[in-house]
C-alpha cells in the first residue's frame, strides 16, 4: 500500500530535542503534517480531536507512558486501527513481547537513524 | 549474671523452721537481716555485671557517634550532594543548549536556498564553525561529570568504611514508601530505562521479533 505523505502523523515523546529530530527525518521523508505530544494522554487527546494516519510514541513518559497510551487506542474504536510505532531505549525482551501483544505495529530502539524509521513506516502500511 | 547465696536462703528456712509457733519482732528483724545478706552478694554480682554491659554499650556509642561523624553526613547532605546535583542540571542545560544549537544549523542548511553556490557556501561555513563552537560542550561537561564522580566516590569510600566498622547487614528488601510506588509503577508499566551496551535487545532482534 503506497503511503499516503499527506497523513498527519503524531510524534509523542517529553524530550523536545527527541521530538525535533523525528519531526526532521519526518519532512525529509516527506511528510508535512507533523503534531507532537509530550505524553500519552496529552497524545490521547490530540488523537480524540484530529484523526492521524500514524502515532510514533517513546514510551517511557510521565504522566502516562507509550504503553499505557497503545492499551487506550487499541481498547478506542474509533482509534483502535490507527497505525503504531514504539520509538524507545526501553529495549527488554518483555518490553517488546508486551508492546506486541498489545498491538504495536512496530518497534524501534533508540538510538536509531532515519533510514531505519523510514524502513519501519513502510513495513507498517505494506501490511495494511 | 550471679544468683543469691542459697546458704542464706537456708539459714532463712532454718530460722522460720525453728520459730514457727512463737515469731517475736526480735524475729521479724532477724529474718529481714538475712535476706538483705543473702540478697547483697547478688546484688553487687549484679552492680559489677551491669556497669560492665553498661561500659561496653557506652564504649560502642562512643565508637558510633565517631564513625557517624566520619561519614561527615552533614558535608554530604548540606554540600557535596546539592553541588553534585547542581552539576548534573549543569550537564543537562549544556547538553539541551548544544543539540539545539546543533539542529539549528543542520535545519537551516537543509533549509538553505542552494541555488546561489557562494551564498551557499558562505551560509555552510558560518553554521560549521558554530557547529565547532557548540561541541565544546564536551570539554565543559566532561569536566562537571569528573566532579560528580569525585562526589560520589567520597561518599563510597565513607559508607564502605561505616559499613566495615558497623559490620552492617542489608535488611532484606527494604524500600521506602516513594522507592516502593516507584518499583511498583516500574514493574507494572515494564519501565527498565535504556540498557548498557549489549544488555538489551538490538534492533535486529527485534525486527526477528516482528518478522
Amino acid at each position: 500500500m503506497a503511503i499516503d505523505m499527506s497523513m498527519p502523523v503524531l510524534v509523542v515523546d517529553d524530550y523536545n530535542t527527541m521530538i525535533r529530530i523525528i519531526r526532521n527525518l519526518l519532512k525529509q521523508l516527506g511528510f508535512e503534517d507533523v503534531d507532537d505530544a509530550s505524553d500519552g494522554s496529552a497524545a490521547l487527546s490530540k488523537l480524540r480531536a484530529k484523526k492521524y494516519g500514524l502515532v510514533i510514541s517513546d514510551w517511557n513518559m510521565e504522566p502516562m507512558t507509550g504503553y499505557e497510551l497503545l492499551k487506550e487506542v487499541r481498547q478506542d474504536p474509533g482509534l483502535a486501527k490507527t497505525p503504531f510505532i514504539m520509538v524507545t531505549a526501553e529495549s527488554k525482551t518483555e518490553n517488546v513481547i508486551a508492546a506486541k501483544k498489545a498491538g504495536v505495529n512496530n518497534y524501534i530502539v533508540k538510538p536509531f537513524n532515519a533510514q531505519t524509521l523510514k524502513t519501519k513506516i513502510e513495513a507498517v502500511f505494506a501490511e495494511s | 549474671m550471679a544468683l543469691p547465696d542459697a546458704s542464706h536462703f537456708d539459714r532463712l528456712v532454718a530460722l522460720l523452721k525453728q520459730k514457727r509457733d512463737n515469731v517475736t519482732f526480735h524475729d521479724i528483724i532477724a529474718l529481714a537481716e538475712i535476706s538483705a545478706q543473702s540478697l547483697q552478694s547478688f546484688f553487687q554480682a549484679l552492680d559489677a555485671t551491669l556497669y560492665r554491659e553498661l561500659r561496653e554499650i557506652a564504649r560502642y556509642i562512643e565508637s558510633m557517634r565517631h564513625e557517624i561523624g566520619a561519614l561527615q553526613v552533614n558535608d554530604l547532605k548540606n554540600s557535596r550532594i546539592p553541588a553534585a546535583g547542581e552539576e548534573l542540571g549543569a550537564i543537562v542545560r549544556a547538553t539541551e543548549e548544544a543539540t539545539h544549537t546543533l539542529m539549528e544549523c543542520a535545519e537551516a542548511v537543509m533549509a538553505a536556498d542552494a541555488s546561489d553556490p557562494a551564498a551557499y557556501k558562505a551560509l555552510v561555513d558560518e553554521k560549521m564553525l558554530v557547529i565547532f563552537e557548540a561541541c565544546s560542550f564536551q570539554d565543559i561537561t566532561g569536566q562537571r561529570i569528573a566532579k560528580v564522580v569525585e562526589t560520589l566516590q567520597h561518599i563510597e569510600e565513607r559508607v564502605s568504611r561505616f559499613a566495615n566498622v558497623v559490620q552492617a547487614k542489608d535488611l532484606e528488601g527494604f524500600l521506602t514508601e516513594s522507592e516502593r510506588a516507584r518499583a511498583e509503577r516500574r514493574e507494572k508499566l515494564l519501565l527498565h530505562g535504556p540498557q548498557l551496551a549489549g544488555a538489551g535487545v538490538d534492533q535486529s532482534k527485534v525486527d526477528e521479533m516482528f518478522a
